[in-house]
């Protein structure tokens, strides 16, 4: 039996006991302890870094999220704060990301594809699959309407100008490069990848 | 927050910072006495605040020169980007035994158990650098479980000056970042800071040396994982100390939040918040390295 002072340990009150604590006198104390935090309960939140959604400074957050993981328990965003060791903010955010949490928990926060129909005064739910579908239709249409083959001079420009794209600032380099890749091919200008950092 | 605000925006945390022995000792006692006050463990608290304050007054003697050689980092046992005093080949010098003989007045407090008094003076006719090697080796008997505690105390004042004599701007951390780049140990806890250059910064502190250095949030302090990582606490607890527990490598540290408490000091505060060790090692992790004032025979 040896004393490490590197190793991993396991703690009890016995162990406790069997510890200097114990060798030097103070073994009953280490009892108490044990008696004291047994009507107790842990909580547990997970710690997770993300980048905030609002524009391309892209700064770094913490987001704290309440729940053990258990299959009945929802999980709940509880705290979002600045990464202190993104290059970016070190820790700091603007009075929009700072509000993250009430974005997480707004209960007008757009949680799935929305329309509303020309002429309605109303949003309703519909599928990703018709979402899609009435995108691409209508940029086809502007498209085709719209597109700009050669300019003044005669000049090969290929340039659709009257429809835009807005990209998320929490893009990784992956989706960046795939946005630019389909967005460029429509031949679209007006384009915000917001991935700049 | 008061006249600490960053006025050139926020820059990088400094990665290293050594502790001051002039006030460490002292600080650590008056925090220890403060938490020891209705805890179930008050006399043991209370037993280790007079061990801070004899560290504190072993630190009013004078520092020795490194033997041979004016400058102490450069003492060939180390490697290009190895630790400047590393624990586990330099060993204290013949100063350690007038920081024993400090801590060997503790057994004359009126309030001492027996056991405690009679290890403490047995340190007198003890060979102390033998115990003090086998503490750092990690190959101390089990039987010296007693004196393990007064031999840790002295080896953490004469690291914490001996750190302290060292140019901060010399220390770099190590490769393996979860150990103290001084010394090389494990940290005793992390603290997650609220004022300073860079309030939100996470430093790690060393149990032997004292030395503090900057290390990434969210990252497991044992694997550098991020995934699986939680704060636990007890429920309805203040938020000033939490156990960050990894389902990776199955370990934790604790994790000390100094916006929530101004006073926390990471070593005294980790001997004040053992229930939660035993709340987390119940529930199934393993503790990544013991505090130096708490060894247990494994």
């Amino acid at each position: 039996m040896e004393l490490n002072r590197r190793s991993f340990i396991r703690m009890s009150g016995a162990a406790l006991a069997a510890s200097s604590i114990g060798a030097l006198g103070f073994g009953a104390s280490g009892e108490a302890l044990a008696a004291s935090v047994r009507p107790f309960k842990l909580t547990r939140t997970a710690e997770t870094r993300n980048t905030c959604t609002y524009c391309s400074v892209a700064c770094g957050i913490l987001i704290y999220t309440l729940g053990d993981r258990a299959k009945n328990a929802k999980p709940s965003v509880v705290h979002i704060e600045g990464d202190p060791d993104h290059p970016v903010n070190r820790g700091t955010l603007c009075p929009k990301g700072a509000a993250l949490l009430d974005v997480v928990h707004a209960p007008t926060r757009v949680k799935y594809p929305m329309h509303r129909a020309p002429g309605s005064n109303e949003f309703k739910r519909v599928s990703w699959d018709f979402a899609l579908d009435r995108l691409a239709t209508l940029m086809k249409q502007d498209r085709d309407a719209n597109f700009v083959t050669r300019n003044a001079a005669g000049t090969t420009v290929n340039r659709w100008t009257t429809t835009g794209m807005l990209a998320a600032s929490a893009s990784s380099n992956e989706t960046a490069f795939l946005t630019w890749k389909i967005v460029r091919s429509f031949g679209m200008v007006v384009f915000d990848n917001q991935a700049r950092v | 927050m008061t006249g600490d605000l960053p006025r050139d925006g926020i820059g990088q945390p400094d990665p290293v910072i050594l502790a001051d022995p002039t006030v460490l000792f002292a600080r650590r006692a008056e925090r220890l006495r403060v938490l020891a006050v209705g805890h179930p463990m008050a006399d043991w608290l209370r037993f280790l605040s007079l061990i801070a304050d004899a560290q504190q007054r072993a630190c009013a003697s004078p520092l020795s020169p490194w033997p041979g050689s004016a400058e102490p980092v450069t003492a060939g046992n180390q490697t290009l980007d190895g630790p400047p005093l590393p624990a586990e080949t330099i060993r204290p010098d013949a100063t350690f035994d007038t920081i024993v003989a400090n801590l060997v007045t503790v057994a004359a407090d009126p309030m001492m158990p027996e056991p405690a008094r009679s290890i403490l003076s047995d340190l007198t006719g003890l060979d102390v650098h033998a115990v003090a090697d086998g503490w750092l080796t990690g190959t101390l008997s089990s039987e010296y479980a007693g004196h393990a505690v007064p031999i840790a105390a002295a080896l953490q004042v004469w690291f914490a000056r001996r750190a302290a004599a060292l140019d901060v701007g010399t220390v770099h951390l190590l490769p393996q970042r979860g150990l103290c780049p001084v010394c090389a140990s494990a940290p005793v806890a992390g603290l997650i800071t609220a004022k300073g250059k860079t309030p939100g910064a996470r430093y790690l502190h060393c149990g032997l040396c004292a030395t503090a250095w900057n290390f990434v949030r969210a990252s497991c302090t044992g694997c550098g994982e991020s995934k699986g990582l939680a704060l636990q606490e007890v429920e309805g607890g203040s938020g000033a100390v939490k156990a960050e527990t990894c389902d990776v490598c199955h370990g934790y540290a604790k994790m000390f939040y100094q916006a929530k408490d101004m006073a926390i000091e990471p070593l005294a505060d980790d001997l004040g918040s053992l229930g939660l060790d035993l709340m987390i090692s119940d529930a199934g992790w393993s503790r990544l390295a013991p505090n130096p004032l708490l060894l247990a025979a494994r």
